[in-house]
């Protein structure tokens, strides 16, 4: 059964094309992620799914319906941190199941196992304000996890997080993943779209390619990628690698830059010794397989994530 | 539950939780309660005294309310917004409406407490009042018009001013110069011949002498409020407002873009 469907979806603000004729099928429980630069419309795309946002043209279902009339399938949870820092996380549980109508009891109930099924029971009863940047998104994946919601929509849930709240953030996408839940996750990092059973590369409102992710990076004809980190970060410097990748591409990092070309051996050395005759001093170069992010750069020629 | 009551639990477990709003809506009219209880009552003769103390605890108990409505419901609803609460609201199966009575219900218990702690402290500080049965009733009446006027206005301001400080700030703002100017701050028989005829039309102002005229007596209210003609202008100005505020938050603030 198609838990989402979309047919030439736009989205116009003014002159503004943020999404252009966007066409997606996702299965019932598949786990799909939207992988894009900041912009790119990916978060219009999944608001417009969640009903906060109509579209200007097209159409859109989910279970065959329209958003707003399929509401209680979908568990939304926006980019933003919306619990209430001054309730507990149990009374902001509590005000989502008031909301969607369930009796003192049964709510009860119902937030003590999303509580669980989340590992916030022991902080259950402090304020938001305390929890961690992870603890916080995971109480937020809780309010869309109610009895009925079919349809998770994750917008850019693992943003800010450090690397081990990111990794149990992911622990806990992956047990609901195991529960056929329909997920569709919004991010801008490789590794977090890498997780999901399809992936769909976006950028300007449309999309661009879409796969599984060991196809998309297969169909991308990378192969390997050097991964340099350098002393000094500058235009001279990625000028002097560009020369040694293909169609001389490179990709900054945080810490350096990734290279592309077909013989990284005979490659690895003169990189070393060239960025060394411009007193640029190499701390650490590897081969790696190519990532997502490669894969993003090599077919747009842009970047998924700012460099920071 | 249902989505009344959880959003009326959820905004008043906020409203008691937060300190600036504790200050504004009830230690700063308390403040001056005992500050006005003191200094004010000038060479009076004693047995007048307690009643212009009176006065003040029902101006300040006004201005709580005033506060609470004008300040801390706009505070409120952007905060939701700019925290991406209304998005995610507007994602699930509820209802505008029922969020927005649940919004009030919360704001009108929260005055009545604060109204009440004033009120208390002013009687504590020596605080008379002179009123009958239906008098105290009326007066009740027009506590309620003022929570309406005053809600209202925070909801003008928390449509349309995004972010949390500036709705605070700008409520705070109106809310305390409103009340300076209109004479719920200063005795109406002080204020230049303008600034009068803003108190009869500004209807927080009127129903706050219409109270102080009802509980205290006409000495202290300044004017007859009670006119037919300006009691029906305090209620249509104060629905007026209420129904505005509530028409643009229903509109603009749920509205998908």
């Amino acid at each position: 059964m198609i838990a989402i469907y979309t047919e030439n979806l736009t989205k116009k603000y003014g002159d503004n094309n943020v999404l252009k004729e966007v066409n997606l099928k996702i299965e019932e429980g598949e786990f799909y992620a939207l992988m894009g630069p900041n912009g790119s419309g990916k978060t219009t795309l999944a608001s417009i799914m969640a009903s906060v946002r109509s579209p200007t043209s097209g159409k859109i279902q989910i279970y065959g319906r329209k958003p707003e009339k399929a509401k209680e399938l979908i568990g939304y949870v926006p980019q933003e941190n919306f619990s209430s820092p001054i309730l507990t996380g149990k009374e902001n549980l509590m005000y989502f199941a008031g909301l969607l109508g369930y009796s003192r009891n049964k709510a009860e109930r119902i937030v003590n196992e999303l509580l669980n099924k989340i590992g916030l029971s022991e902080d259950a009863n402090k304020k938001v304000s305390v929890y961690s940047g992870g603890m916080r998104k995971r109480l937020e994946v809780a309010t869309a996890l109610f009895p009925g919601i079919k349809v998770l929509i994750l917008d850019e849930p693992t943003t800010g997080l450090d690397p081990s709240a990111r990794r149990k953030f992911l622990g806990l996408i992956e047990e609901l993943r195991k529960e056929k839940t329909t997920i569709l996750l919004i991010t801008h990092i490789g590794a977090d779209a890498e997780l999901a059973s399809r992936v769909g590369l976006v950028d300007e409102g449309e999309i661009i390619a879409e796969d599984e992710p060991g196809r998309l990076k297969k169909m991308s004809g990378l192969k390997n990628v050097i991964n340099i980190e350098t002393t000094i970060k500058s235009e001279k410097v990625a000028n002097v690698i560009s020369n040694f990748s293909e169609k001389q591409k490179v990709l900054e990092t945080d810490v350096g830059y990734r290279v592309y070309c077909k013989d990284v051996e005979e490659a690895t050395p003169k990189i070393v010794r060239s960025l060394d005759a411009i007193g640029c001093k190499v701390t650490k170069i590897e081969t790696e397989k190519p990532s997502l992010e490669d894969v993003f750069f090599k077919r747009t020629e842009r970047m998924v994530r700012e460099v920071s | 539950m249902g989505q009344i009551t959880a959003t009326l639990g959820k905004t008043i477990k906020e409203f008691l939780r937060q300190k600036t709003i504790l200050f504004w809506t009830i230690a700063w009219p308390i403040l001056w309660v005992l500050i006005g209880s003191f200094s004010f009552a000038g060479n009076a003769p004693n047995e007048v005294i307690p009643y212009i103390r009176g006065s003040i605890a029902i101006s300040m108990s006004v201005f709580a309310l005033m506060t609470a409505g004008i300040a801390n419901l706009p505070g409120n609803i952007a905060q939701d917004r700019e925290r991406g609460l209304l998005s995610k609201l507007m994602s699930m199966p509820i209802n505008p409406w029922k969020d927005f009575v649940g919004r009030l219900l919360a704001l009108l218990a929260f005055s009545s407490l604060a109204a009440i702690l004033v009120t208390l402290v002013g009687y504590i500080c020596g605080a008379r009042f002179s009123y009958t049965l239906t008098g105290f009733w009326q007066s009740i009446g027009f506590l309620l018009l003022i929570s309406l006027a005053s809600a209202g206005i925070g909801m003008l301001i928390g449509t349309f001013i995004k972010h949390v400080h500036g709705a605070i700030m700008s409520g705070v703002g109106i809310a305390v110069v409103t009340a300076a100017l209109s004479g719920v701050m200063a005795p109406y028989s002080s204020l230049p011949w303008l600034l009068q005829q803003f108190a009869r039309i500004y209807p927080i102002s009127s129903g706050n002498s219409s109270i102080t005229y009802l509980l205290v007596g006409e000495d202290y209210a300044g004017y007859n409020p009670l006119s037919t003609s300006q009691t029906t202008l305090t209620i249509i100005t104060s629905l007026l407002l209420f129904i505005a505020g509530l028409i643009v938050y229903s509109r603009f603030c749920w509205r998908k873009e």
